[in-house]
Order: structure tokens, then C-alpha cells, then sequence
């Protein structure tokens, strides 16, 4: 599977359905995968697959929302557009609830169905952004001395130099040393910055 | 003085038969203040039974006075003011002061008879707690005079004023009008002396013109004498109550089956719509990708031509869904005719076999000469082919090579039923799944409708037998059938 191309995977389990959406989306050059159930849909998944998933709510053996459910579970960041023959409402909240972006009711029109399709494409690259932004934010701070680490969040906590200095038991002229240090490594421009670096990364200061 | 010191009761009497004093003892025993006992006829300290006789008796003794015990042998019984009988041994002793003839007579509770009196009373407690705590009354019917004599209960039941009794036509007039003729049968078939002597009885009294309905239980036995019923001793409880509750659950039960009719319609109408959806959903799409190819001058024939073929296809298996639904919810006339249960077994082997569900292996175990069972053919087909397909399919999904199907058909003699066994070689049922199957729209697989084997288990229950899955077979699925031989 080619997991750079931002792909629709349809998982529903009539064949019909699954061939007619498949030729549908295809007309407008996105790339579709189809499967037949909600098994055969995770065993082929990716974690860098992008896209979204278009399921079908009712299914035999593992129905929609429970693989929505173990999809959450397994960290697939795909945003979710559900099928269903007749919408019901509570059940639907709770799968907006879990983050499911759209629910269509079946037969679904090719205007409905893109409209819902597009911004979740856009919804995916967007949530790969910020995947890939916290990773790197994790990998500038993984490459800080435990030293620079205690540095870093007395200066993120507002602390001046000399009062970190103190705290540590370090010379003034040392925290300026680590200081500069850190804004190398994370590539921070200033303290602000760095504020968002560390916050991207899960540092918690 | 020694008379009124004595333990025993002690009475002086006259000639006449009236008492002249009695002791301390006599009193408590009879349960008399002195100066009412004195001047009293003795006649009133024994059962009304004894006392036609005792003035003969008093005669004769003061004829020949002598020191004797009275009525020996017999069992002698003193009479309490409170009606209650004591068991006791009298003796007489005359007495002859100032020309005038008295007798003394002593009263002896024996310890025994004391004893036996105790557990009466103890019984008689007993039994008056039992009646009070289930709500008894009680009645005495004197079938000669046609009389009913009731405790309290009873008349507080029937309605009765305190201290009334009733004859038999007011107790049947009491009732409510609809209850009377078969009131009236149960008492005449009660009394019948070539009958039991059983009468029971519920009842619902006549209406009261404000309270509400009230409900009888009763319980009689009835005593002949000389081939002809003397007396009937019963028993009546309030069973209104009981009777209210009963109507509560019967109204209940009617809601719950209401509900659960409306359940299924519900469920039928879900399948319905989600079995028409499917299609449905498939054709729009596929006609708005042949729409947008001609729209974009795209002219690939290929795609065209599957988009216009799904249409088809899709409004077939539309159409097809209906029917098969329809069918199954079309309730005709059963006509059952006496059939060869094997024939048709092979029939349904070779239709299953040439109906594309893929080859299998059929193992049949058929008992020889087996009578004619009784069933309608079409059905009983139906049912086998279902059965047949399912395994088939059960073991083709489950990977196994060769799909083997055991047939086995016995005969049970002690029920007049013939049973088929239908076996498959394939992984068998989940606990999970073997709880549901036969619940209409419950399916394993993802084409069909889940109405398979709840129609099944309804043809054969139509046909007068039963369908069940046999949870203890140990390799594959195992289900069973009955069907009722012809010649019962």
C-alpha cells in the first residue's frame, strides 16, 4: 500500500455498495481502498496511512462503531465518516462523541458524499501535521542533558538566571552557557518559542 | 368445713333434683357464683342429651339410696356454664338429716381425662388459629333439612347478619346470576352418593350495588348415610384478592405480547428496509458514476457498461429481498398428508446438491420401513434444504475441504414421532450464537436475512413437531427435528 497518498477506505461488507462508492470516488482522482470488513480493514492498516474511513454502521461480527471503538483503541488517527440506512440519533452521538466527523444516510448522493469526503481529507493532513510536529518537538527535547532540562523549566517557570543559578547550585555564567545550548539544539529563536516547543513535545514543565 | 375444703367438686342435691349448695371446688368447675348454682336443676349441669332420662334415674336412686358411682361405664360429661364439656367420674352419696333426702354428689376430673381435655383445647386453639389465619369459615349443611349452619366467618363472607344462618337455595341465590347453574350442578354431583362426595367451588357473590366483585373459594365433603348424603362439613375463604391479582398478571401478560408482536413488526420492518436500502444505495451511486463519466465526455465503455450492469443487478436483488421476505411472512393453510420422510430427505439432498451450494458428502442413516410421517411436502423440503445449506455453507467458511453432511432419521416409538439428525463436519456454533439462531433476523452471514431457521423452527412446529440445535454434539452442528408418524 502506498501510505503517502492520502487514500479513502471504505469498509463496508456489501460488495455492492463497496464497488459502486469505490468508482464514485475514483471519478475525482482519489485514490480508494475497499474491504469487507472491519478485520480485514486493520490487519491492512498502516500507521502512516492517510486519509479517511468511510464504514458502514452495520455490519456483521464487528460492526461500525465497534471499530470505531478499536480503532481509537489502536491510535488509527483516520477521521470517520459513517454510513447508515436510517440515521439514529442516539447512536450517532455517541460515535461524534469518539470523534467520528460525518454521518450519512444511505442511498448517499456523490455531492454529499464528497462534501463530507474533502474537508476530512483535509482534517487528516491536518492531524498528520501535528503528529509530525509534536514527534519533532519530542526528538529537539529527547536530544537536551538532564542538566538542560532543569535549566528549562526554571526558565520556563519565569525564573532570571540568577535565581536559577542559585537553585542549582551553578554559576551565573554557567546557566547562560546551558541557556544557549538549549536554544541551539530546539532551534528556538526565544523563550516564547521555546514555551511552544516544549509544550508541543508533552514537556511539562 | 370438709365440704367446701374438698379438691373435688361437690354438689348437694335434693330429691328434686335441685342443688342446696355446692363447694368452692363445684363452683370454679362449673363456672358459677354460689347463689346462682343454688336452686339450679342439676339438669342443667349435664348435655341437653342426657337430661330427658335423668328424672327416671333420680327416682330410682332415692328409691335405693345407696353410696355408688353414677352411670358406670359410661362416659359421663358435667356441663360448664360456657358450654364447654367436661369429662368426668361422678359419685353419689345420700344423705338423710331432719327427715328430708339429699344426695352429695362429687365430680372428679381424672388426670387422664384432664389430659385429654388439655390437648383438645390445644387442638381446637390450633385449628381456630389456622382458620383465622387463612381467612377459613366454616359450614355445616343438613342436606335432610336443607339447613346451612355458619361460623362467623363464613357469614361475614356471605354477608350474612350475626347469628343468622341460611337454608341451601339462599346460599346459591347469594351467588352472582351467571354462577348459580353451575353452583347447583356442583352441589347435585356432591350429594350424588354414587359420586365422590367432593364439592368445590369458585364463586363470585352477587354484586354488592357499590363494592366491587367479590370472589369465593369453596371446599366440602359431603357424609352418606344409608345411600343418601345427610350432611355436608366445608369450608369458604375470600379469594377476591387472589382473584384481582390474577386479572392484573392476565392484563400484563396481554401487554407484553402486545409489545412483543409490535417488537417483531418493528424488527421486520428494519430488515425490510435495510435489505431494499442496500440495493438501493449501490444503484444511486452507480448511476451517478455512469452520469458523471458522460457528463465529463468520459467515454471508457468499460466502466459504463459495470456501472449500468450493477443497476441491474442491484434492482434484482431488490426485488429478489421483497419476495423472499413476503414469503416468509405469508402464513398459508397447512395440508398435511401422510409422506416418506426418506424420499423427501433424498429430494432435499439433490435439490441442495444442483443448487450451486457446492459440492458436499452426504452420509444417510435412514431407518428401513420407516412408517409415513405426517407433514406437508413443499414445507418439510423447505426446511431440510435450509438446514442442508447452512451447514454446507458453515463448513465451506470455515475452510474445511470437504463439506461431509450426516443424515440420520429413527423413529420414536414411545411418542409417535419420527426424528431427523442433520450433522455437518464444520467448526460448530459459538455458545453466543447457538443462543440466537432461531431468532427471526439474527444471521451469521453477511448475504441473508436471518429468517432461515426462525422459519424453519415455525414450518415444523406447523407441521405438528419440533426444531432445536443440539448443544452437546461434539463435532460440528448438530440440529434435530421431529415430525408426528401418520398412522397415530
Amino acid at each position: 500500500m502506498n501510505t503517502a497518498v492520502a487514500t479513502v477506505f471504505i469498509i463496508d461488507d456489501d460488495p455492492a455498495v463497496r464497488d459502486s462508492l469505490s468508482m464514485m470516488i475514483e471519478q475525482e482522482g482519489i485514490t480508494v481502498k475497499a474491504f469487507e470488513s472491519g478485520q480485514t480493514f486493520l490487519e491492512a492498516y498502516q500507521q502512516e496511512c492517510r486519509g479517511c474511513a468511510v464504514i458502514d454502521v452495520r455490519m456483521p461480527g464487528m460492526d461500525g462503531l465497534q471499530l470505531q471503538k478499536e480503532m481509537v483503541n489502536r491510535k488509527v488517527l483516520l477521521p470517520i465518516i459513517f454510513l447508515t440506512g436510517h440515521g439514529d440519533i442516539p447512536m450517532s452521538v455517541g460515535a461524534i462523541k469518539l470523534g467520528a466527523v460525518d454521518f450519512l444516510t444511505k442511498p448517499i448522493t456523490r455531492e454529499k458524499l464528497l462534501a463530507a469526503i474533502r474537508p476530512a481529507l483535509r482534517e487528516s493532513e491536518k492531524i498528520i501535521a501535528q503528529v509530525a510536529s509534536t514527534e519533532e518537538a519530542k526528538s529537539l527535547l529527547a536530544s537536551l542533558t538532564e542538566r538542560e532540562h532543569e535549566v528549562m523549566a526554571l526558565a520556563l517557570a519565569g525564573f532570571p538566571n540568577k535565581e536559577i543559578a542559585r537553585r542549582l547550585g551553578i554559576s551565573h555564567r554557567t546557566v547562560e552557557i546551558h541557556k544557549s545550548k538549549i536554544m541551539h539544539k530546539t532551534g528556538a529563536i526565544n523563550l516564547l518559542d521555546l514555551a511552544s516547543i516544549a509544550h508541543e513535545g508533552g514537556f511539562l514543565a | 368445713m370438709l365440704f367446701d375444703a374438698a379438691a373435688d367438686a361437690m354438689l348437694l342435691v335434693d330429691d328434686t333434683g335441685h342443688v342446696v349448695h355446692a363447694n368452692a371446688s363445684a363452683l370454679q368447675m362449673f363456672d358459677y357464683v354460689e347463689n346462682e348454682i343454688v336452686g339450679l336443676d342439676v339438669e342443667a349441669l349435664m348435655p341437653s342429651l342426657h337430661r330427658q332420662s335423668h328424672q327416671q334415674y333420680l327416682e330410682k336412686y332415692f328409691n335405693r339410696p345407696e353410696k355408688r358411682p353414677m352411670g358406670k361405664g359410661k362416659n359421663l360429661v358435667a356441663l360448664r356454664r360456657d358450654g364447654r364439656k367436661l369429662p368426668v367420674d361422678i359419685g353419689l352419696s345420700p344423705i338423710q338429716t331432719q327427715g328430708q333426702r339429699f344426695v352429695l354428689v362429687t365430680f372428679h376430673v381424672t388426670e387422664k381425662q384432664a389430659q385429654v381435655e388439655e390437648s383438645l383445647r390445644t387442638n381446637e386453639e390450633r385449628l381456630r388459629l389456622a382458620k383465622l389465619a387463612a381467612g377459613l369459615g366454616i359450614f355445616d349443611y343438613d342436606v335432610k333439612s336443607g339447613v346451612l349452619v355458619c361460623d362467623e366467618r363464613m357469614r361475614e363472607i356471605e354477608g350474612l347478619a350475626i347469628g343468622d344462618n341460611m337454608t341451601i337455595e339462599q346460599y346459591v341465590s347469594r351467588m352472582h346470576p351467571q354462577e348459580r347453574p353451575v353452583a347447583q350442578a356442583t352441589l347435585d354431583r356432591a350429594t350424588n352418593p354414587n359420586g365422590d362426595g367432593v364439592y368445590k367451588l369458585e364463586y363470585r357473590l352477587k354484586s354488592p350495588p357499590s363494592g366491587t366483585e367479590r370472589w369465593v373459594s369453596s371446599v366440602g365433603k359431603v357424609y352418606f348415610e344409608d345411600g343418601e348424603a345427610v350432611r355436608m362439613l366445608g369450608v369458604v375463604q375470600d379469594i377476591t384478592e387472589h382473584k384481582m391479582l390474577e386479572k392484573k398478571l392476565q392484563a400484563q401478560r396481554v401487554e407484553m405480547e402486545s409489545l412483543a408482536k409490535q417488537q417483531v413488526a418493528i424488527q421486520t420492518a428494519s430488515a425490510i428496509a435495510h435489505e431494499i436500502n442496500q440495493p438501493l444505495a449501490a444503484i444511486s451511486a452507480y448511476s451517478e458514476v455512469a452520469l458523471f463519466a458522460l457528463g465529463a465526455g468520459d467515454l471508457d465503455t468499460d466502466r459504463l457498461r459495470r456501472s449500468l450492469e450493477g443497476c441491474v443487478t442491484q434492482s434484482q436483488r431488490a426485488g429478489k429481498s421483497l419476495h423472499e421476505l413476503l414469503e416468509f411472512l405469508q402464513k398459508g393453510e397447512v395440508t398435511l398428508v401422510p409422506i416418506d420422510l426418506n424420499k423427501v430427505i433424498q429430494k432435499a439432498l439433490s435439490i441442495t446438491q444442483h443448487n450451486g451450494y457446492g459440492g458436499f458428502h452426504a452420509t444417510l442413516d435412514l431407518e428401513p420401513d420407516l412408517p409415513h410421517v405426517l407433514a406437508n411436502p413443499l414445507q418439510l423440503q423447505k426446511v431440510l434444504v435450509n438446514i442442508l445449506r447452512n451447514g454446507i455453507e458453515a463448513v465451506h467458511n470455515a475452510g474445511v475441504p470437504i463439506a461431509a453432511i450426516n443424515v440420520m432419521v429413527r423413529t420414536q416409538a414411545d411418542s409417535n414421532m419420527a426424528q431427523v439428525t442433520i450433522q455437518d463436519n464444520g467448526p460448530g456454533l459459538s455458545n453466543e450464537t447457538a443462543k440466537r439462531i432461531f431468532e427471526p433476523f439474527f444471521t451469521t452471514k453477511s448475504k441473508g436475512i436471518g429468517m432461515g431457521l426462525a422459519v424453519s423452527r415455525a414450518l415444523v412446529e406447523a407441521n405438528g413437531g419440533q426444531l432445536w440445535f443440539d448443544p452437546e454434539s461434539s463435532t460440528g452442528a448438530t440440529f434435530h427435528f421431529t415430525l408426528p408418524l401418520a398412522g397415530t
